[in-house]
């Protein structure tokens, strides 16, 4: 994936208001199955595994022994004994080498196909009528987090009701695409399949510079700068992805059910610019001339046409609403406390009014 | 090698920097932006910041910022000298410098006891044509 493929801003623009489509095959795709697998699944990640029915997906986490994040993910459930688990593209070598280590103590296979399985996240407002389109069925009508078996311009794909725009959307698994010359004609024709048929839907390809934009926007989290080995999801503010009442515990329980009890040492806020000036990653946090925490990821807002970012700080030291200063290379500007997404949620993302 | 060297302007007479900015000389004046390469592999640049006219800059250090979609990038100052004008059209329209990087995406003015000197050290065009191709 390229940074971009016209301008950062307008993709960014066609993900918000019409159709964005971004190449993700980068990202890793492990298929688990067996008689164990739903014990396998809730020893490694912190949701409610046995919770998921038959093409139901959700989002979390994998963490070390001390509550730090391994990876976040998402899984999908596509048959009674399978799952899909889907890892950052970074970590798909330390997740694999984890899966594999585990998965002795268990009846389950563990199969590494990222380089049989292409993916395209398909997402904004028109995503859903174009897959829909595609699909030649009523894709609005799939749950959110859903994944299913269907056919897209007549190849086998899994649709997954998700995405990481904050936008309506899906992404989609394009099977039998083997990382060679034969399964790479297909992938770039199924590619330019989606731009013909998406037209009239608006829609523009949209590199790794949108994808950074719209998932910053939306205020989600990115591994390698909200999430680390040394971050948990309760700091991350992501308990979305972390269940307490399951068996067995995953590994981390223990340290996160501490930590719930405790209290975290940090905690992750947005902050939109009110002076001039863009946060980038590692810029120190103020308040009142004193260090409370640091950026961990910042950048242009396209939709708010200002600066915004996600940063840690200590508990307590800054509330929604809050002015706090930001150290832009030893200017010192105001920059307000908020919390995500940083657009309208009237007028932007997944729920807005229609 | 690069794309971006290929097809990027670079203009006679000027002087430039490793860090892709130019210097222009107008008489004890030193006229300072960034070069078509750096403002096209910056991109859609969003804010242009430079320091403020009385400040006391270091030929080499940095002078101010450029952010644009996809970074941050430090404005370093070709020369030694006191920042007398900054271009206050960027505030409102930092996108001049992609559109004019050489014209009226200047960035700013720097007042200069001895502007040879410094610019001695500095690449001319051929030099700097030959540095970006081989970046």
């Amino acid at each position: 994936m390229p940074v971009r493929y016209t301008d950062i801003r307008e993709e960014h623009m066609a993900v918000r208001e019409a159709v964005g489509i971004f190449d993700t095959t980068h990202m890793s795709r492990f298929f688990v199955s067996g008689p164990q697998v739903v014990d396998f699944l809730q020893t490694l990640t912190t949701n409610n595994v046995a919770k998921l029915g038959l093409n139901e997906g959700h989002y979390a986490t994998c963490l070390n022994e001390k509550g730090g994040i391994h990876d976040d993910l998402m899984i999908y459930r596509i048959g009674e004994m399978e799952f899909i688990w889907i890892t950052n593209a970074s970590n798909g070598p330390k997740i694999k080498s984890h899966l594999i280590a585990n998965a002795k103590r268990f009846k389950v296979v563990v199969e590494d196909r990222s380089k049989d399985v292409v993916m395209i996240a398909v997402q904004g407002p028109n995503a859903l009528e174009l897959l829909s389109k595609m699909a030649g069925l009523d894709a609005r009508a799939l749950p959110r987090f859903s994944c299913n078996s269907v056919k897209l311009a007549g190849h086998d794909c899994y649709l997954c009701r998700t995405g990481y725009t904050g936008e309506e959307g899906g992404e989609v698994l394009l099977l039998n695409t083997p990382f060679n010359d034969a399964g790479k004609k297909k992938a770039i024709a199924f590619w330019e399949e989606i731009l013909k048929q998406g037209k009239d839907f608006g829609v523009k390809p949209c590199g790794l510079g949108a994808r950074d934009s719209t998932r910053l926007e939306a205020g989600l989290v990115l591994y390698g700068h909200e999430l680390d080995e040394n971050t948990t999801p309760l700091e991350a503010r992501i308990s979305y992805a972390v269940k307490f009442k399951v068996a067995p515990h995953y590994i981390g329980y223990d340290a996160l059910s501490k930590q719930k009890e405790a209290g975290v040492t940090k905690t992750r806020i947005g902050l939109v610019m009110v002076d001039k000036g863009i946060p980038r990653e590692q810029y120190p946090v103020l308040i009142n001339g004193e260090k409370i925490g640091m950026v961990t990821s910042g950048g242009m807002s396209p939709v708010l046409d200002c600066g915004i970012a996600m940063a840690y700080v200590k508990p307590e030291s800054a509330k929604e609403g809050d002015t706090v200063e930001i150290d832009i290379k030893g200017r010192v500007r105001k920059a307000k406390v908020t919390g995500w997404p940083f657009y309208d949620p009237q007028k932007y993302g997944e729920n807005r009014a229609r | 090698m690069s794309k971006g060297a290929k097809g990027t302007k670079v203009i006679d007479g000027l002087y430039y920097t490793k860090e892709h900015e130019w210097a222009k000389v107008q008489g004890d004046m030193v006229i300072v932006g960034i070069t078509d390469y750096a403002q096209n592999a910056l991109h859609e640049i969003t804010f242009v910041e430079i320091k403020e006219p009385g400040t006391d800059v270091t030929a080499g250090e940095e002078c101010g910022l450029v952010e644009s979609m996809k970074a941050s990038s430090d404005v370093f100052s070709p020369v030694s000298g006191q920042i007398a004008e900054v271009n206050t059209a960027l505030d409102d329209a930092p996108e001049i410098v992609n559109q004019d990087p050489y014209g009226k995406g200047w960035m700013c003015k720097i007042k200069c006891s001895n502007p040879k000197q410094d610019l001695k050290k500095l690449m001319d065009s051929k030099a700097y044509s030959a540095f970006i191709v081989s970046k």
